[in-house]
C-alpha cells in the first residue's frame, strides 16, 4: 500500500496539520491542553491503523469522534461544555496570533459564530479542506457543507464591517 | 471575485497558534510506546469459564410457562363451546333462551390488527471506531415508538400496546 502512515512521515503530517487540528479540537474542549490531548490520541490511533497519510477527512474525522467520545465519557465535562455553549452560543475560543487589533475582533466574530458553521469554516479556512472532504467528515452533503460556510462568510461579513 | 473574497483574505491572515512545543515529543513517545508494546491481549488463549447462566434460565422457563398457559387457554376454549352446545341442545331452558336473550358463546380470539412505527428523533453521531475496528462506521441513532395491536372480531373489543425504542445502525463507511 502505497503512502501508508508511517513513523516517518507522522512528523511532517504534525508540521502541516498540528495547528490547524488543535484548532479544530478546541471546538470541542475549552482548554487547549484537552485540544492537544484529543490531536495526539488521534495521531496515535491514525498512525497505528496506517491510513493513508493523503486521507486528510479521515485524520480530521479521527479527531472529531475523539472528541465527542470523550464528552459523553466524561458527563460532568459534556455538561460543563453545554452550560458553556448554552450560556454563551459559542463553544469555540480559537487561539491565534493577532497582528493588530482588526484581526483580534475578526477572531472574536469568529467565536460568535453557531457551532455548525464553525467547524466548517475552521476545515476549510485554517486546514483547506476540500468541500468534498469537509461533507465527508461530517456525514453531510457537499452542498450542506458549501451553504454553511457561505453562511459563515456573509455573518462573518455584516458584523465584520459593523465592528470596524 | 466573489464577494467574500475580502473577508476569506482576512481569514486567512489569521495564524492559529502553535501546539505546545511538547505535544510533539508526547505523540513521538505514544507512538513508540505503542510499537515496542507487546500485543497479547489477542494472542493468549482466554480461558473458558463455565458459568450457568441464571439470567438466561429464567427469562427462559417465563417464555416457556407463558406459551404453555396459551396452549392450555385455547385447547380449553373449543371444550368449553362443544359442553355449552351440548346443554343448549338439551336444556329447556337454554332453548327458551336461544328464542329470547340467548348470547352466542364465542371463544375470545385476539387477532393482530395493526403495527405502526413512529421513529421521532433521529441523529447522525458521525464517524466512530467501533469496537477497535480498522476502519470507523458511522453511528446513527433512531429513536421510535411502536405500537401493536390487536382485536376481537366477535365483541370488537381491542388491544394495544405501545412501547418505545431505541436502535443504533453502524454503516460502514470508506473514506478513499
Amino acid at each position: 500500500m502505497e503512502n501508508v502512515a508511517t513513523d516517518e512521515d507522522w512528523r511532517v503530517c504534525f508540521a502541516q496539520l498540528g495547528p490547524g487540528l488543535v484548532l479544530f479540537a478546541r471546538q470541542w474542549v475549552r482548554s487547549a491542553a484537552d485540544a492537544e490531548d484529543i490531536v495526539q490520541e488521534a495521531f496515535v490511533r491514525f498512525w497505528r491503523k496506517q491510513h493513508s497519510i493523503q486521507n486528510r477527512a479521515l485524520l480530521f474525522a479521527t479527531v472529531r469522534s475523539i472528541a465527542l467520545d470523550l464528552l459523553r465519557r466524561d458527563g460532568r465535562r459534556a455538561r460543563r461544555e453545554a452550560e458553556v455553549v448554552a450560556d454563551s452560543e459559542q463553544c469555540t475560543e480559537p487561539e491565534f496570533n493577532f497582528a493588530d487589533e482588526n484581526q483580534q475582533q475578526l477572531a472574536a466574530a469568529v467565536d460568535r459564530l453557531p457551532s455548525e458553521q464553525r467547524e466548517v469554516l475552521v476545515m476549510k479556512i485554517w486546514n483547506e479542506l476540500t468541500f468534498a472532504d469537509i461533507a465527508s467528515v461530517l456525514g453531510i452533503s457537499q452542498n450542506t457543507a458549501a451553504s454553511r460556510y457561505r453562511y459563515a462568510l456573509a455573518s462573518l461579513k455584516k458584523n465584520f464591517v459593523a465592528h470596524e | 471575485m466573489n464577494e467574500f473574497n475580502d473577508i476569506e483574505l482576512e481569514l486567512s491572515r489569521l495564524k492559529p497558534s502553535a501546539p505546545s512545543v511538547n505535544l510533539e515529543p508526547r505523540i513521538e513517545a505514544a507512538l513508540a510506546q505503542e510499537i515496542t508494546a507487546t500485543p497479547t491481549a489477542g494472542v493468549l488463549p482466554q480461558r473458558r469459564i463455565a458459568r450457568f447462566n441464571w439470567f438466561a434460565f429464567g427469562v427462559s422457563a417465563a417464555a416457556a410457562a407463558a406459551v404453555a398457559m396459551f396452549a392450555i387457554l385455547r385447547f380449553d376454549q373449543p371444550a368449553h363451546t362443544e359442553q355449552s352446545a351440548v346443554a343448549a341442545r338439551t336444556s329447556p331452558a337454554a332453548q327458551e333462551n336461544r328464542a329470547g336473550t340467548a348470547r352466542p358463546e364465542a371463544p375470545t380470539t385476539f387477532v393482530p390488527d395493526g403495527l405502526t412505527r413512529v421513529v421521532y428523533h433521529t441523529r447522525d453521531e458521525g464517524l466512530v471506531y467501533h469496537n477497535k475496528a480498522d476502519a470507523p462506521v458511522r453511528r446513527l441513532r433512531s429513536r421510535a415508538r411502536e405500537t401493536l395491536q390487536w382485536k376481537e372480531p366477535g365483541t370488537g373489543a381491542s388491544l394495544r400496546v405501545s412501547y418505545p425504542t431505541e436502535e443504533v445502525e453502524l454503516i460502514p463507511v470508506s473514506g478513499q
